[in-house]
């Protein structure tokens, strides 16, 4: 195994530009751990860009905002997901790009399966695959690709659309009850990048409040990058075991990298900025605001220190002050 | 799960109640105590943490992402947000969140949806011609699985269909008796809908929804109205049960669990946060003002529930 050098190293610990040009490649498949809105690095997608990774797959349960970016300059071939937070903001459209997407054709048109492509689109780009699936069918995914064995049967779907529009998903018969069941193929992503609020040098991951499917992707990936708040002793993270969802000998690589979910908050570290994130999601809402927000804030920054220092180290402390009033970590 | 409209209504003169209220209010009493009930995002969150505070202390908050037995101190952007953690007696993961619903332990859930159908299919994923809408997230997986769904929306014959754009959510499928049985659904599909215009229930031999709850103001021609805007003929139950209009203390849990204004305010931009956002502020002083909002309120509702 090509990875196996990287993982038994001591000390994983580098910079997020390295973990990223070392790991993805164009046309790989990706993921990112958290849920929705919570502890979802929302750095990593602004590094893909400024490296320019392109011919990506990204495939995540419930995705946050960050994902717009890519789709955003067109980096994005195939979107594996059961939720997009679309209208989680009210009137202010959570994945503004990916709509112009879906009407216009800009920067790619979309097609999703069986129901939705891109009216009249002339231009030459190949569509955006967007593919349905439920929370818990994308899990099985992972589980599956953990466990490395082909594909997790389930009980969800039968009767509906999901079902019916995704190929990949199989309705077969239980063949010990003869009952339907529905069987979710495993899936390996090339990449995935779990931010955790903590980790040592050999690459222990520790992760606080709800735990999401990073334990599964972690295990199904063939790299994993943790992105960690902060870089602890292992001693420090003996003292909470139950904790470490990510053992080293399933890490890569450690990027130590405070406020990596900024705008969104993490579980005893910071809460949701929501200033900066109705900023950024507001400059978004238009073509030109978007090209204008991403030389401002992803290619007019040279690395996720230079965005923070934009948003200001003080403001960032109000967040962690903010979160630590409600929940602090052992 | 999709958040269905928060447009704040102008009251009728004989409803001083906004659509969320009654629907929230109304919603917030279809679960029992000791059950394990999930809550999704928006106003569907808000009826269970209703229902936590003031009618059911006692059941067992649960969301995707992995929080059980949760405090509930604020209304929920995400099923991940961090105060969703505060209280829990369990922090998990989503696999094994749905693990535990497949296997029947999850007593109840209260959904969002864009549209209905008779059987209590519903769609939250794509509206003909070309409005994709957020998708399944745990939705389909909560239909077929959870012991019962209250679902909850906005009255609007939109949400009324013959044929769905798109079947997202497993109801009673085809109708037929035996149909989630034979398509080996874990869950007893939908319970209720919950309108701003009345509680629909699902007739136990047919699956039909049927109008069976009405708010005590509405008349025959409120009625009449109803039956024109869904698509196929609607059963009205020949006495319908008068639902309780919001009390004091579900009107205040409202509120307490509502710091943002999400569902006191439609536009983003003229909520506490939409506004300092507008006035351009990007200080600590400003950041402290957003931290008051939500600290204050979510400091008070640990008092009144931890």
């Amino acid at each position: 195994m090509a990875n196996v050098n990287y993982r038994a190293k001591p000390n994983k610990v580098m910079s997020e530009q390295e973990s990223i040009s070392r790991f993805l490649k164009n046309g790989d498949t990706f993921t990112v751990g958290g849920f929705l809105l919570n502890r979802e690095s929302d750095c990593i997608f602004r590094e893909i860009a400024r490296q320019d990774i392109t011919q990506l797959n990204y495939i995540e349960e419930s995705c946050s905002f960050g994902i717009d970016i890519l789709i955003g300059i067109g980096a994005i071939d195939r979107f594996d997901q059961a939720y997009i937070p679309q209208h989680q903001v009210g009137s202010v459209n959570g994945l503004p790009q990916l709509n112009r997407s879906l009407k216009e054709g800009d920067p790619r048109p979309v097609k999703m399966g069986g129901v939705l492509n891109t009216q009249n689109y002339l231009g030459d780009q190949e569509p955006l695959e967007l593919i349905d699936w439920t929370n818990y069918m994308i899990s099985l995914r992972f589980v599956a690709g953990a466990m490395d064995i082909p594909y997790m049967p389930c009980r969800s779907g039968i009767g509906t659309d999901i079902v019916k529009y995704n190929k990949e998903i199989i309705v077969s018969e239980d063949p010990f009850k003869n009952k339907p069941i529905v069987l979710i193929p495993a899936c390996k992503p090339d990449v995935a990048f779990i931010s955790v609020q903590r980790a040592d040098r050999q690459g222990n991951g520790q992760v606080f409040g709800y735990k999401g499917v990073d334990e599964w992707k972690a295990r199904a990936a063939k790299h994993v990058v943790l992105l960690t708040e902060e870089l602890v002793p292992t001693e420090r993270i003996a003292e909470n075991p139950a904790n470490t969802l990510i053992p080293s000998y399933c890490t890569d690589a450690v990027v130590v990298l405070p406020y990596n979910s900024h705008p969104h908050g993490v579980f005893g570290s910071y809460a949701t900025d929501r200033l900066a994130l109705m900023n950024h999601l507001v400059s978004r809402q238009t073509t030109d605001g978007f090209k204008a927000w991403m030389d401002e804030w992803v290619y007019g920054c040279k690395d996720h220190f230079e965005y923070c220092e934009k948003v200001g180290w003080g403001n960032l402390e109000e967040t962690r002050k903010m979160e630590q009033k409600i929940n602090i970590l052992p | 799960m999709t958040e269905t409209s928060s447009a704040h209504q102008v009251p009728e003169k004989s409803t001083p109640f906004s659509d969320v209220q009654l629907i929230c209010c109304a919603a917030s009493r279809q679960f029992c105590d000791r059950e394990t009930v999930f809550g999704g995002v928006g106003i569907s969150f808000l009826a269970v943490a209703i229902a936590k505070i003031v009618h059911t202390p006692e059941i067992v908050l649960m969301t995707e992402a992995g929080y059980v037995g949760f405090a509930g101190i604020s209304s929920m952007d995400s099923p991940a947000d961090n105060h969703g953690g505060k209280g829990a007696v369990l922090h998990q993961g989503l696999f094994e969140m749905f693990r535990d619903m497949q296997a029947g332990l999850v007593s109840a859930a209260c959904l969002g949806f864009a549209q209905i159908d008779k059987f209590g299919n519903c769609n939250v994923t794509y509206v003909a011609p070309d409005i994709r809408m957020n998708g399944s997230g745990g939705g389909g997986d909560i239909a077929s699985s959870a012991g019962r769904v209250v679902y909850v929306s906005k009255f609007s014959p939109r949400i009324f269909k013959d044929k769905l754009d798109y079947i997202t959510n497993p109801g009673f499928l085809d109708g037929s008796p035996d149909a989630r049985e034979k398509a080996n659904l874990v869950g007893g599909g939908p319970c209720c809908l919950v309108t701003d215009k009345g509680i629909f229930r699902f007739d136990d031999k047919t699956h039909e929804m049927v109008l069976s709850e009405i708010y005590p103001w509405q008349t025959d021609k409120d009625l009449d109205e109803i039956r024109a805007a869904v698509p196929w003929d609607l059963t009205i139950a020949s006495q319908p049960k008068i639902i309780e209009p919001p009390s004091a203390v579900e009107m205040d849990a409202l509120i307490l669990m509502d710091p943002a204004k999400r569902y006191q305010e439609a536009d983003a931009l003229k909520r506490p946060v939409g506004k300092i956002f507008l006035e351009g502020k990007n200080d600590i002083a400003s950041y402290r003002e957003v931290t008051k909002i939500f600290n204050n309120s979510m400091l008070k509702a640990v008092d009144k529930l931890l």
